[in-house]
């Protein structure tokens, strides 16, 4: 599968986006998180969802990265329904043409940084021994060298979110979800991680979609939408 | 922001002429205002009129006659006193945007909308800017100069942010005072 | 500053440990039940023992087809109580463990708002010591109605005992607890940034002089000719031991299969068994202690029975046979009551440890990693380290057996009956694990993920 011919498109232009939501209803019990959400994004396109707490950011970035299922709404992948995928059919995309990284947590807390970064290759089919390779490649890419062997626990904050940055793009994804990815960074390692994931992105042409509540982390993205009140904001002329 | 100053810190480095100072100052301080040639030769001149850079010579090179200059033992002493001085933290608030959305409630304008396309503008200079620093060969020097560009837009913006959500209290006091 | 009188600081501590506990979740009631109910085991066993111990000389009692009517054979019985403790006193202690994580980071936030150690340890203890408090109420409550029944006159002594058990039992426990609390009570951040304390070698190499005595004490006595005794230390010692090998076999599969791992499940759990081999090996151990026992009971029963049959051949039986015969099926219903608590506790055990790594797990599905991934790879955590494991204690058992066969019978006969009780055990200890899955499925949720 390749999108990335596709031009980048704002909201409801003409070529097909490579990812779009529309219309998305989410309750949590009785709280709305989003109520009637649409957004798209283009192949390749970094975009920022911004908004204050518990606007739904989060909870959007669910939908669209088929972790969650909506109420009500669609969210369109490279021409197919999510919403209406079996559980396993999900997994498995999410595992070959997704990858997520979050605030912390991600990286499973006994493996090494390598077989972390290694374990979506593992999971692929690859062999250990060329997924530790390939693992090793991209922690040397993301300054994480020398540390290949030690625990999340024992790498700084910085470190352990570039190995889990090293982790979503591992297998080369078509789309990187990324959740408030420097929320638990000062601001020296937070811009290490942000300036390596753009900078990966854009030359793999991998899409971003990055929810953040920081204007200086937005900025990292092409185009920025906001979510107020569970709906998005009508998107931003592009800079 | 003292030219004479930064001068003075660039010639310590050693003589040179003033097409040369200008083109290490646009160097050191990407992203800042470029310097003016005009500038730079009227500051140089005062310099040696105050006894803190001298005329080293003249080397023409083939080209056209040019200046040398060089800083003086009481420029290297003016340099390190200015260097260590604390510039004076925020002295006046000048916020060409507080007084922008405080007419706009005096004229009964829409301070409002003004201040969503002042934030859609310092947000689209932000990605400039970060599109700046984030380029494979942007150096350490444009990686500062745009850092604190972007730190400054990122507290204009949360300033606008709250006062948005604040304008209801403002415009009342405003209109009532 | 101004000191308060103790009593007014411990009822603010309970009042504060109450509140803690009202407003836990469902995993604290879980906790709470499950120690009451090891408590309440805990208390009725001990109980027994210590009724059938208080009775002096000979009696006539209505159950155990005249088994506890002598001195000799009634000492035996309290024995056998007296050993099933051992995996119950286990149990409790995997219940501690419930919560263990969530508790952990919440004692430590009383830390950092200033609590001393001592303050955080007394309301740990109010959080354990009622639970076993109830447990052993109830038990005392349901010993007091049946033991009167089974024999004519308990002793003054008898009830004293009765009394006692009722109040060590909650003790015990809580200190128990307490002590499964004392690295976070040390430091206020808990183990939030998870570094494991390395060490613990102070308590193997405790572990080791204790297998040595025990292994002194059974040859010493044996030589004396007092089988019986030695017969139990060696149980105990081979039991002792196994505690050891059940950390060491996890740390030895974790290694050598870590290194090794072709498959992302096999991967996950030796890293995480060479991370912390000794988070199961409580469980672990006890189920090498079933399996030793077991293993060695069907062999020593096979024995026996040979040797019964002999002598009543002979007509050298000094009772009917179904005195013996009742002896022995007692004994088997004791090592399988104590195989049903171990596989409780590896059941309880195997839930916690899911239910500590919710949001983790989370986050490793929502990542794409296949469910039967993560749910492989936990049944690899059980079945990884229990197989050399079990295979050992399996071949202890066959020796104690052997050697017994070898005592009493003519000539050497290996109890091959006996090769069947550890490869039933690991079955059962797999199925034990296996329980926990459909948890998996339930507490690895994308919800979890919106909380940090």
């Amino acid at each position: 599968m390749n999108h990335r011919g596709d031009t980048m498109t704002d909201d409801g232009g003409s070529p097909a986006p490579l990812l779009a939501g529309r219309g998305l209803v989410k309750a949590h019990g009785r709280t709305p998180a989003l109520r009637g959400a649409s957004i798209a994004l283009g192949a390749g396109e970094i975009l920022a969802v911004t908004g204050p707490s518990g606007s739904g950011k989060s909870t959007l970035l669910h939908l669209l990265a088929g972790i969650v299922r909506p109420d009500e709404g669609s969210v369109t992948y490279a021409g197919q329904r999510l919403d209406r995928l079996p559980e396993q059919r999900l997994t498995e995309l999410r595992r070959t043409d997704f990858g997520v990284v979050f605030q912390f947590g991600q990286l499973i807390p006994e493996l090494t940084a390598v077989d972390n970064v290694g374990l979506p290759l593992l999971l692929a089919g690859a062999s250990r021994a060329e997924a530790r390779r390939r693992a090793g490649e991209w922690l040397e890419r993301f300054g994480v060298r020398g540390q290949e062997e030690l625990r999340p626990g024992e790498l700084s904050g910085g470190q352990a979110q570039r190995v889990a940055l090293a982790r979503a793009l591992v297998t080369g994804p078509e789309v990187v979800f990324a959740d408030e990815p420097t929320g638990a960074l000062d601001s020296l390692a937070g811009e290490q991680v942000m300036t390596a994931l753009a900078r990966t992105a854009r030359e793999a042409g991998t899409a971003v979609l990055l929810i953040t509540h920081d204007a200086q982390v937005a900025a990292y993205a092409d185009r920025e939408v906001r979510l107020s009140d569970g709906l998005v904001l009508p998107a931003e002329v592009a800079a | 922001m003292s030219t004479r100053h930064i001068l003075l810190g660039l010639l310590e480095a050693g003589p040179s002429h003033g097409y040369d100072l200008k083109r290490r100052h646009d160097e050191r301080f990407p992203q800042a205002r470029p310097l003016a040639y005009g500038q730079v030769y009227t500051t140089l001149q005062r310099l040696v009129r105050d006894g803190l850079a001298e005329i080293e010579g003249t080397d023409a090179d083939g080209g056209p006659e040019r200046t040398l200059y060089r800083s003086t033992g009481a420029g290297a002493r003016e340099l390190a006193r200015w260097a260590g001085e604390i510039a004076p933290p925020a002295p006046f608030v000048a916020n060409e945007i507080f007084a922008k959305v405080v007419v706009s409630i005096l004229a009964g304008g829409d301070p409002a909308a003004y201040l969503r396309a002042q934030q859609d503008a310092h947000k689209a200079r932000m990605r400039e800017l970060t599109a700046v620093k984030t380029d494979p060969g942007a150096d350490l020097a444009t990686v500062l100069s745009a850092d604190y560009a972007l730190n400054h837009l990122d507290a204009d913006l949360r300033w606008m942010n709250t006062t948005a959500a604040r304008l209801t209290t403002l415009t009342a006091e405003v209109d009532t005072a | 500053m101004t000191r308060r009188a103790p009593g007014g600081a411990m009822a603010a501590e309970a009042r504060l440990a109450w509140r803690l506990g009202r407003g836990a979740d469902r995993r604290e009631w879980w906790r709470a039940a499950l120690t009451a109910a090891g408590a309440a085991s805990a208390t009725g066993i001990a109980q027994t023992a210590v009724a059938l111990g208080s009775l002096r000389g000979q009696y006539h009692v209505s159950v155990g087809g005249g088994l506890l009517d002598r001195p000799g054979e009634r000492a035996g019985v309290v024995l056998t109580l007296l050993l099933l403790l051992v995996p119950v006193l286990g149990f409790l202690g995997q219940c501690a463990r419930v919560g263990a994580v969530h508790r952990d980071r919440r004692l430590a936030g009383l830390r950092l708002a200033g609590a001393t150690p001592a303050q955080v340890r007394r309301i740990a203890a109010l959080e354990t010591g009622p639970a076993c408090l109830l447990g052993s109420l109830l038990a005392t409550a349901a010993s007091a109605m049946v033991l009167p029944r089974l024999w004519s006159a308990p002793a003054p002594a008898g009830w004293a005992g009765l009394a006692l058990v009722a109040l060590a039992v909650p003790v015990l426990g809580t200190a128990v607890a307490v002590l499964a609390l004392r690295r976070l009570v040390a430091s206020p951040l808990g183990w939030v940034r998870r570094v494991r304390p390395r060490g613990g070698r102070g308590a193997r190499y405790a572990g080791g002089l204790l297998l040595v005595l025990l292994s002194v004490l059974a040859a010493v006595c044996g030589a004396r000719g007092r089988l019986p005794l030695a017969v139990c230390a060696l149980v105990v010692a081979v039991g002792a031991g196994t505690v050891w090998l059940a950390g060491g076999t996890a740390r030895l599969a974790g290694r050598l299969v870590a290194r090794r791992a072709r498959t992302a499940a096999a991967l996950i759990a030796a890293e995480r068994l060479r991370d912390d081999p000794w988070a199961a090996a409580r469980t672990h151990a006890a189920v090498l202690l079933v399996t030793v026992v077991g293993t060695g009971f069907v062999g020593v029963r096979q024995a026996l029975l040979a040797d019964l049959h002999r002598m009543r051949r002979d007509h050298r039986l000094g009772m009917p046979m179904a005195f013996y015969t009742t002896g022995i099926a007692l004994a088997g219903a004791a090592v399988l009551v104590a195989l049903a608590i171990t596989l409780c506790g590896l059941a309880v055990g195997t839930a916690e440890s899911l239910a500590d790594r919710r949001r983790s797990l989370a986050a490793q599905i929502a990542a794409g990693v296949p469910r039967a991934v993560l749910g492989r790879a936990l049944l690899l955590e059980t079945a990884l380290p229990l197989l050399p494991a079990v295979v050992l204690a399996g071949a202890g058992g066959m020796a104690i057996g052997t050697w017994y066969a070898a005592l009493t019978g003519p000539g050497v006969v290996v109890p091959y009956a006996a090769l069947l009780v550890p490869v039933l055990v690991y079955g059962c200890c797999l199925a034990a694990a296996a329980t926990a899955l459909p948890l998996l499925r339930r507490s690895a949720r994308p919800a979890e993920l919106r909380y940090a």
